[in-house]
């Protein structure tokens, strides 16, 4: 992301920050809509390619619904690329970037994104239960579950990074996490929804613990972290704020949109973007494992820890995903086999609540700032914080709300048959998570923000994050959530 | 764009923190833990419903 946005103009950013936003919700909207018109007959997603944990790989693709069998594994594959390929080309030129370019790393990105998870689904990486291992023959495994490939994914882009940096630069035309993960959180409504819609009492109980997730990340962690920035390692203000807002809030969304609201130059929420990238790549590959060993027996701590601790959107729901898959593996294995979704729900809740305030907050700091610090002729106008809010997360919200009117206020019909249409879009929405985490790791070159000077940079993200973010939201996850499980499976 | 040169920049005078940041930093820390507190109680009283 450095490289890619460093180049460009400050009001480009912002308009191509806000366009990718519009973007993210109009393609999240389409998937959503198309799965939608599976619930009256027109199963028109269903060729889309579903993974399943294999020992012969030449069974592990599939289309996602039986009428498209005749197409197989390859083909559905086939057909997912083309119209991601697609729909994403014609996407990113309303942005402005050279199409054929992006078709060509895209083909890339796809190709070992898309193989990382389908290695990811190996038996031995991702079969969980000992009767999944003896239905594979298989006598260990590191039961990952296939979402594990996540994993795989984040690791091979790592590597691409650091060891090829050629490729890397290759890819970047392609290498878009915050574009992927903004469709994927759209998307993830409706899965979300009808997860939430099994269990209403848990659900509201959720959107009710929103609410100390989005008081601990805007006036505890960024209080705190501004003022290690500003006292404890003499940061100027324009670097304190986007750095607080990182570190606190959620992460490359929050840092740009309060270094805009406090005019800082635009290169420097960018460099902080990218560290907050490599923090929360290191998280991923940390906090999950923890929480399996110590908070396998609280699963929901887990989950909103998780939506505390990792700081962007796409690291802290895919960090989620991983989260629920590792403790329902070791669940499983303890005999416990819990209803899939609520960790992940719980994840995604904590962090869209603090997403929906970023826009009030760069407000606030925007008033702030032109009135008392920056004194000059410009004023804070309200209509800024709709200029600065996530527009992605009104398509979280809407396609929430209407998953969850088709599940509870529609006809039984239709109640029956959304959950199979949920499922589809989610295949799109397990995509993009994959495109998101190996898009993050081909961004982590780890040397070259080291010579930037980054540093110090990261000595407030390591004390303030290590030091304070991790227990604090530890603390606040088990005050809200100990004790409460997630319903068994039947 | 110009880069920021992140290293002299680290080197410059030391900006002290104006009153009205000690008031943002006094005033969100201060909300922050009473509004918690708040809902600390009322998550005892309103638990999560399974």
């Amino acid at each position: 992301m450095s490289d890619i946005a460093v180049k460009v103009s400050e009001p480009i950013a912002l308009r191509a920050r806000l366009n990718e936003d519009w973007l993210a919700l109009v393609i999240g909207l389409l998937v959503f809509a198309l799965a939608l018109l599976s619930v009256g007959g027109a199963d028109v997603l269903g060729w889309a390619v579903n993974t399943s944990v294999y020992t012969d790989v030449t069974t592990a693709l599939a289309p996602i619904a039986k009428a498209y069998a005749w197409l197989g594994g390859g083909g559905a594959l086939l057909a997912t690329y083309a119209a991601l390929l697609v729909v994403l080309s014609i996407g990113v030129s309303t942005l402005g970037a050279d199409v054929k370019k992006f078709a060509i790393a895209f083909t890339a990105v796809f190709a070992i994104a898309y193989g990382s998870w389908i290695l990811g689904s190996y038996a031995h990486i991702a079969a969980v239960t000992p009767a999944e291992q003896q239905k594979f023959g298989i006598g260990w495994s590191l039961k990952l579950t296939n979402e594990g490939g996540y994993v795989v994914a984040l690791i091979a882009g790592l590597i691409i990074a650091n060891f090829i940096p050629g490729l890397a630069n290759w890819l970047k035309e392609a290498i878009r996490p915050e574009l992927y993960i903004k469709i994927a959180i759209v998307i993830l409504g409706a899965t979300v929804a009808v997860t939430a819609a099994g269990r209403l009492n848990l659900a509201s109980s959720l959107l009710l613990r929103g609410a100390a997730a989005i008081v601990e990340a805007y006036l505890i962690y960024w209080a705190v972290i501004y003022y290690v920035a500003r006292k404890w390692f003499g940061f100027s203000r324009e670097w304190s704020v986007p750095l607080a807002s990182g570190i606190s809030i959620c992460g490359v969304a929050a840092a740009i949109a309060t270094g805009g609201a406090i005019r800082a130059r635009p290169a420097v929420p960018v460099l902080v973007s990218s560290l907050v990238v490599v923090f929360a790549v290191v998280e991923v590959l940390i906090l999950p494992f923890l929480a399996q060993t110590f908070l396998w027996q609280e699963p929901l701590v887990a989950g909103a820890w998780i939506g505390l601790a990792i700081k962007t959107d796409g690291a802290a729901v895919a960090g989620g995903g991983i989260t629920e898959s590792l403790i329902m593996a070791k669940a499983a294995a303890e005999g416990i086999k819990y209803q899939p979704g609520w960790i992940l729900a719980t994840t995604t809740t904590v962090k869209i609540f603090i997403d929906i305030f970023i826009g009030v907050w760069a407000f606030v700091l925007g008033y702030i700032w032109t009135n008392y610090i920056d004194k000059g002729p410009d004023k804070a106008k309200p209509i800024e914080i709709w200029q600065r809010f996530p527009k992605f997360i009104l398509g979280f919200i809407f396609v929430f709300a209407v998953s969850m009117w088709l599940a509870l206020g529609s006809t039984p019909e239709i109640a029956k048959a959304l959950p199979a249409a949920a499922s589809e879009a989610n295949v799109f929405r397990v995509i993009f998570f994959i495109l998101t985490f190996f898009s993050i790791g081909v961004l982590s070159d780890f040397r070259k923000l080291w010579q930037q000077g980054f540093g110090k940079l990261a000595a407030v993200y390591f004390v303030s994050l290590f030091g304070f973010v991790i227990w604090v939201g530890l603390l606040i996850s088990w005050l809200f959530f100990s004790g409460f499980k997630p319903p068994l499976a039947s | 764009m110009s880069q920021p040169d992140l290293r002299s920049e680290l080197n410059a005078p030391v900006e002290p923190l104006l009153p009205i940041e000690k008031r943002l930093i006094g005033w969100s820390l201060g909300i922050g833990i009473v509004l918690l507190v708040i809902l600390v109680a009322l998550n005892h009283f309103v638990p999560i419903k399974l």
